[in-house]
C-alpha cells in the first residue's frame, strides 16, 4: 500500500517536476506545508484561544488570532522566498567510483527579491544553506556519494526554505539533466603479472630495440655495448655483464590491452587499467587503449586520459 | 540544517525576553526583577565569551532558589499571580541555555504567551501598545533565529529584522481584525482563580462609617454611560447597585452573615429572584450601556428599575443587577431602565420582612425618637416628612470628614452629638429611623450624578460619585427612593460632590495635583478619557451580545450563508491583498518601463489612425508614423530615438531618458 502510494508519488513529481538544466522555480513547483514549528504555534494559539474565552479577554483574543494571522501570512511569505528562483546547472565533476560527484549549480534570483536562508540538500547526501542577497547569482557545489563506474545522474536536488520565521516550510525538487562520469576506481595497487615482466610492454612487438627512451629489459653483453648501459647492479649480484636495453616504440607508446589482461573479472580489469592511464599519465608517458568495442590511439596529455578513462567508465553501459 | 543561531539571534532572543518580562515587575512580586537581570546578565556574559554556559548543578540551584522565593513570596496557589511568577521565573532561566534553535522556539512561544497574559492584569491603550511593541520584538527574534548565514552587519541585521517584522505583522492587522471581528465568542468553560495581587475596588458590599468617605478621595473610573435619546438630568442619576437590609449597630450589609458573591449569586437565584411581575412600568424609558471598569467584584449600577438588560448578569427581587463574575476586564450592559415605574405595590412577607429587621437593642434615643415622632405624625408620608425636615431644619452638616462615632450607639451618637456626617450617615438613620417606626426601608449604595463629557457624548462616574440613599417601602407608591442627603446638602445631587465640598474644600484632598483643577489640563483629560471609552466599548467590551448586534447590522437577519459569504469575501480579499502586497500576483511579470512606455506611444499612435505590426522594428514604424502624422513627426521621432537608445545602448542614467519618454508621449496625447 504505501509502496504503491511512494511509487506513484515519485511518478506523480517525475512528471510535474521533470529534468532540466535550467529550473525556475513557479507556484507549479513549489510544495508549501506548515513545519513542525507551526504546529507548536497551533498548540500556542489553541492555548490563547482558551485564555481568551475563560477570562473573555479581548485582548487576548487579539494576540490569538494575530499568531494565527501571521501563521497563515508566513505560508505566503515562505512561498515567496523560493518562487522566481532560477537552478541552472553547470555541471557534474567527473570522479572515480566512490569518490564524490560535485555538482555545481547556479542560483539566480529575480531583480528586487532577495532570498533568504535557501536549503538546497540531497537526501542523506550533502546539503547546503545560501543566501542571496547582496548578488543577483550564485554558485554552489554539492557533492554526492558515488557507488559503480558509468554515468552519475544527479538525483532529485531539495531547495527547501523556512525563511521569515520557520512556521512554513516550501519547498522543491529539482532533477538537473545533467550527468558527470564516474570512472571505475583505480585499483589499490597495478597487477603485477608474475614471469615475464616484459610482457605487457613488448606485447604486440611493436617495440623499436635499441632505442632510448624506455627501459626495455636488459640482455647478455655485447661488444660495443656503452658503459652507461651496462648493468651494474647485476653484475655485482652475478658477477656477469649484462646491457640494459632501451625500447623506443613504434610510435613511442604503450598499450594498454584488455586480451592481454591475466586477471579475471571485467570491473577488476577496469580498475586496473584505470590505475595504468593515472600512472601512465603521471609519468608523461604516451599510451593507448584497446578494449572491446574501443580502440584509443595512443597519445598523452589531459584531453587523452580523460578519454580514456571515459571508455572505462563506459565499457559496458547501455546508456553511452 | 543548521541548528545553532547567530550571534546576532541571540542577542535579538535576549532584547525579547527582556522586553516581555518588563511589565510584569509591576504586577508581581519584586524580588523577580533581579532574578531576571541577574538570568539576562550572565547571558549577556555568555554571548561575549566571558563565562560559560551554567552547568547541571548551577541550574538545578537555580531552580531551587527560584521555586523558593516563590514559595516565600506569599503567592497563593493556584493562582494566576503564581502561575505568571512560574512561567516568568522558567522564561527568564530557559535563556540560560538556549543553544540550538529549538530552545529559542520555546523561549519565544512562551514570550507569546506570556505578552497575551500580561493582558489579563493591564488592558489599558498603553498596555495594548507596549504589547504590539513586544510582539514585533518577539517575531524580530523568531526571524533571527532562523538566519544562520550572517549577511549583513549586526546593525543592517537588526534593521532588517524589525522591518520585516513590523512589515509582516501589519500585513495580518485585516486577517486579525477580521478573526476578531467574526470568530465566536463563546463563554467561559471553567473558572480559573483570578489575578488576586489586584485590591477590589469601588464600593464594598458592607456599608461601616468611613467607607464611602474614603472612596470620595479617588478619582478612579467607576464606569462610563452613553445614553441612547434622553439624558436624564443630574439629579436623576442614582446608579443603584447594592441593597443593604441588615444593621448590626455599626455596619450595614446586604444579609445576615457575611457571604461571598458566589453565595449572594445563588441567594439571588433561589430566595430573591427578580420577578418581572412585581414591577408595574410606567413613564418614559431610558436606555442605555454601560462599560463597567474591572473592579474584582461582581457588583454593577443601573438606574432603576432596570426593565430590559442585555448582558450576562443575574437580577433580583431587590432589583439589583449583578455579574455573573467578578470583573476582570470592563463589562458592557445595555439596559432599558423605566425611573417612573412603581415597585412592588404588594410588598412580598419576607422582602417586608428584611425590611423592618432591626438589631435587638442598642440606639436606645433613636428608637424613642422613632416612637414619639410616629405617634405625633400617625401617617408613613408625613413620618418621613418629619424625619426629612428634621436633617434639613436642625444642625446638621454634610461633611467627608465626619468625626468617629464609637463602636455601638452609632446612630444614636450621629443623630443627637456629632450631627455631622456623610451620605451612610443620613441613609444608615434614616433607614433605621423608619424601621423603628415598622416602616420598610432599606440602605441602597451605588452611585449618584457623574461628570459628562461633551466631546465623547457619554457620562463619566468616579469612585468619588458613590453614594448612599435609602429607599423606602410606602403603601400604594410601593419603594420610593429617599436620600436624605438633599436635604442637607442640595448641591451634591445637582452638582455633584466638588460643588458639594466648595466650602469645605475637601474635595479630592488628598491629590494636591489633580488636573481636574486646571481647566485647560481638564480638557485634554477629557478627551484621553473619550479614546479610553472607545477602546473600552469597541475593543475591550466586545463580546458574543455585541458580535450578534454587528452581525445583525452588517446582515440584516442573521443566516449562516450571509455569514459564510461575507468571511468568505473577506478571507478571499485579504488573500488577494497579500499576493499584491508580496509581488506575487500571477501573469505580473514586470515589463520594463520603457516597455511600458513604449506599448502606450504605440497605443496614443493607433488611436490616431497609425497602427503598427507586431513585425515592425521601432525605426521602421517610426517612419510610417512620422509620414502619415506630419504635425507631431518630431516627436514621433524623438521617442523613438530614445527608446531604442535605452533599449540598445544603455546609458547611465535611463531615469532621465524614461522622464524625457513620459514628456514625449504627453506631448502626443
Amino acid at each position: 500500500m504505501v509502496e504503491a502510494l511512494r511509487g506513484h508519488w515519485e511518478r506523480w513529481v517525475q512528471q510535474r517536476l521533470p529534468a532540466a538544466r535550467v529550473t525556475t522555480l513557479n507556484q507549479r513547483k513549489i510544495f508549501i506545508v506548515p513545519s513542525k514549528t507551526a504546529v507548536g504555534l497551533l498548540m500556542l494559539i489553541a492555548l490563547l484561544f482558551l485564555l481568551g474565552i475563560n477570562f473573555q479577554n479581548s485582548l487576548v483574543y487579539i494576540i490569538c488570532f494575530w499568531l494565527l494571522s501571521l501563521l497563515l501570512l508566513t505560508i505566503f511569505y515562505t512561498w515567496r522566498n523560493l518562487a522566481g528562483l532560477t537552478l541552472t546547472a553547470l555541471g557534474v565533476e567527473a570522479c572515480f567510483a566512490g569518490e564524490k560527484a560535485v555538482l555545481e549549480v547556479e542560483l539566480t534570483r529575480p531583480a528586487h527579491q532577495p532570498k533568504y536562508a535557501l536549503e538546497l540538500a540531497w537526501e542523506g547526501e550533502d546539503q547546503v544553506q545560501v543566501d542571496l542577497v547582496a548578488a543577483q547569482t550564485l554558485r554552489v557545489k554539492l557533492s554526492h556519494s558515488t557507488s559503480g563506474r558509468g554515468y552519475f545522474k544527479p538525483p532529485r536536488l531539495r531547495i527547501a526554505t523556512q525563511f521569515p520565521t520557520g512556521l512554513a516550510l516550501a519547498w522543491s525538487y529539482v532533477t538537473f539533466d545533467v550527468r558527470g562520469l564516474v570512472y571505475p576506481a583505480p585499483i589499490e595497487k597495478a597487477f603485477q603479472p608474475s614471469g615475464n615482466a616484459q610482457r605487457e610492454n613488448v606485447a604486440d612487438g611493436r617495440e623499436i630495440a635499441g632505442g632510448s627512451n624506455d627501459f626495455g629489459g636488459i640482455r647478455d653483453y655485447q661488444r660495443g655495448d656503452g658503459s652507461k648501459r651496462i648493468h651494474w647492479a647485476k653484475y655485482a649480484q652475478t658477477g656477469k655483464l649484462y646491457t640494459k636495453t632501451f625500447v623506443d616504440y613504434a610510435s613511442n607508446a604503450l598499450w594498454l590491452e584488455w586480451d592481454e589482461l591475466p586477471m579475471p573479472g571485467i570491473e577488476v580489469r577496469l580498475s586496473h587499467l584505470c590505475r595504468k592511464v593515472l600512472e601512465f599519465h603521471q609519468e608523461q608517458r604516451e599510451y593507448g587503449l584497446r578494449i572491446p568495442g574501443t580502440l584509443i590511439e595512443p597519445g598523452k596529455g589531459e584531453a587523452h586520459k580523460a578519454r580514456c578513462l571515459q571508455a572505462l567508465a563506459l565499457f559496458g553501459v547501455q546508456d553511452a | 540544517m543548521h541548528k545553532q543561531i547567530t550571534y546576532t539571534g541571540m542577542i535579538w532572543l535576549l532584547a525579547a525576553q527582556l522586553v516581555v518580562m518588563l511589565p510584569f515587575v509591576f504586577d508581581l512580586p519584586l524580588w523577580l526583577i533581579p532574578v531576571l537581570l541577574f538570568a539576562a546578565g550572565w547571558r549577556l556574559r555568555v554571548l561575549s565569551g566571558a563565562a560559560l554556559q551554567p552547568g547541571n548543578v548551577t541550574k538545578a540551584l537555580l531552580i531551587v532558589l527560584g521555586i523558593g522565593g516563590l514559595v516565600l513570596s506569599g503567592l497563593k496557589f493556584p493562582s494566576l499571580d503564581a502561575m505568571a511568577t512560574l512561567l516568568l521565573l522558567g522564561f527568564a532561566f530557559k535563556s540560560l541555555e538556549v543553544a540550538q534553535r529549538r530552545d529559542a522556539l520555546v523561549v519565544i512561544f512562551i514570550g507569546y504567551f506570556l505578552v497575551a497574559l500580561h493582558f489579563l492584569y493591564a488592558q489599558s491603550i498603553t498596555a495594548a501598545l507596549y504589547g504590539m511593541v513586544s510582539m514585533i520584538v518577539l517575531t524580530g527574534a523568531l526571524i533571527g533565529v532562523q538566519q544562520s548565514v550572517a549577511e549583513f552587519s549586526a546593525g543592517q541585521q537588526v534593521r532588517f529584522n524589525l522591518r520585516l517584522s513590523v512589515f509582516m505583522l501589519l500585513q495580518c492587522l485585516p486577517l486579525m481584525l477580521v478573526i476578531f471581528v467574526f470568530a465566536p465568542r463563546l463563554p467561559p468553560l471553567w473558572s480559573l482563580p483570578m489575578p488576586t495581587g489586584q485590591a477590589k475596588m469601588g464600593v464594598s458590599d458592607r456599608m461601616a462609617p468611613g467607607d464611602i468617605e474614603k472612596l470620595s478621595q479617588s478619582d478612579a473610573l467607576a464606569f462610563r454611560v452613553t445614553f441612547k435619546g434622553r439624558k436624564p438630568a443630574q439629579h436623576e442619576l442614582y446608579w443603584r447597585g447594592m441593597v443593604f437590609n441588615h444593621f448590626d449597630g455599626r455596619e450595614w450589609r446586604q444579609f445576615e452573615r457575611d457571604i461571598d458573591p458566589q453565595q449572594v449569586q445563588s441567594a439571588l437565584l433561589t430566595n430573591y429572584r427578580w420577578q418581572p411581575d412585581a414591577l408595574r412600568v410606567q413613564g418614559e424609558p431610558i436606555a442605555y450601556e454601560a462599560v463597567y471598569e474591572k473592579t474584582g467584584q461582581p457588583w454593577l449600577f443601573t438606574l432603576t428599575p432596570a426593565v430590559e438588560v442585555e448582558g450576562d448578569v443575574l437580577r433580583g427581587a431587590d432589583y439589583r443587577v449583578m455579574a455573573r463574575q467578578d470583573l476582570q476586564a470592563p463589562f458592557l450592559l445595555k439596559a432599558v431602565s423605566y425611573p417612573d415605574s412603581q415597585r412592588d405595590l404588594a410588598l412580598a412577607p419576607e422582602l417586608r420582612q428584611l425590611a423592618l429587621h432591626l438589631p435587638e437593642t442598642g440606639d436606645a434615643r433613636t428608637r424613642d425618637l422613632a416612637q414619639r415622632l410616629w405617634r405625633e405624625t400617625g401617617t408613613e408620608q408625613a413620618y418621613l416628612d418629619k424625619i426629612l425636615a428634621r436633617f434639613r431644619d436642625q444642625r446638621f452638616e454634610y461633611t467627608l470628614k465626619p468625626p468617629t462615632l464609637g463602636e455601638s450607639d452609632t446612630i444614636d451618637a450621629f443623630l443627637f452629638e456629632s450631627q455631622r456626617g456623610f451620605c451612610a450617615h443620613y441613609a444608615g438613620s434614616l433607614v433605621f429611623l423608619m424601621r423603628a417606626a415598622g416602616i420598610p426601608a432599606r440602605v441602597v449604595v451605588g452611585y449618584q450624578g457623574g461628570e459628562w463629557n461633551a466631546a465623547g457624548d457619554y457620562l463619566a462616574i468616579h469612585q468619588y460619585d458613590a453614594h448612599a440613599w435609602a429607599e423606602v417601602w410606602l403603601a400604594g407608591q410601593g419603594w420610593v427612593r429617599v436620600d436624605p442627603t438633599t436635604m442637607v446638602a442640595p448641591s451634591r445631587t445637582e452638582q455633584g460632590l466638588e460643588a458639594a465640598m466648595q466650602a469645605e474644600g475637601s474635595f479630592l484632598a488628598d491629590s494636591v495635583f489633580s488636573v481636574r483643577k486646571i481647566a485647560w489640563l481638564n480638557g485634554i483629560r477629557q478627551q484621553l478619557d473619550t479614546v479610553q471609552y472607545g477602546w473600552r466599548r469597541w475593543v475591550l467590551g466586545y463580546d458574543g451580545a455585541e458580535q450578534a448586534a454587528l452581525l445583525k447590522s452588517l446582515l440584516g437577519t442573521f443566516s449562516v450563508q450571509g455569514v459564510a459569504l461575507l468571511m468568505g469575501g473577506l478571507l478571499a480579499a485579504i488573500g488577494l491583498l497579500w499576493l499584491v502586497l508580496l509581488g506575487m500576483t500571477p501573469g505580473r511579470e514586470r515589463e520594463a518601463l520603457e516597455h511600458q512606455l513604449y506599448r502606450r506611444f504605440c497605443a496614443a499612435l493607433a488611436k490616431r489612425g497609425v497602427l503598427r505590426e507586431p513585425g515592425d522594428a521601432p525605426g521602421v514604424f517610426a517612419a510610417q508614423a512620422a509620414e502619415a502624422l506630419p504635425a507631431v513627426a518630431g516627436v514621433i521621432r524623438e521617442f523613438t530615438q530614445v527608446y531604442e537608445g535605452i533599449c540598445y545602448a544603455p546609458s547611465a542614467d535611463g531615469q532621465q531618458a524614461t522622464r524625457r519618454l513620459k514628456a514625449l508621449l504627453g506631448k502626443l496625447r
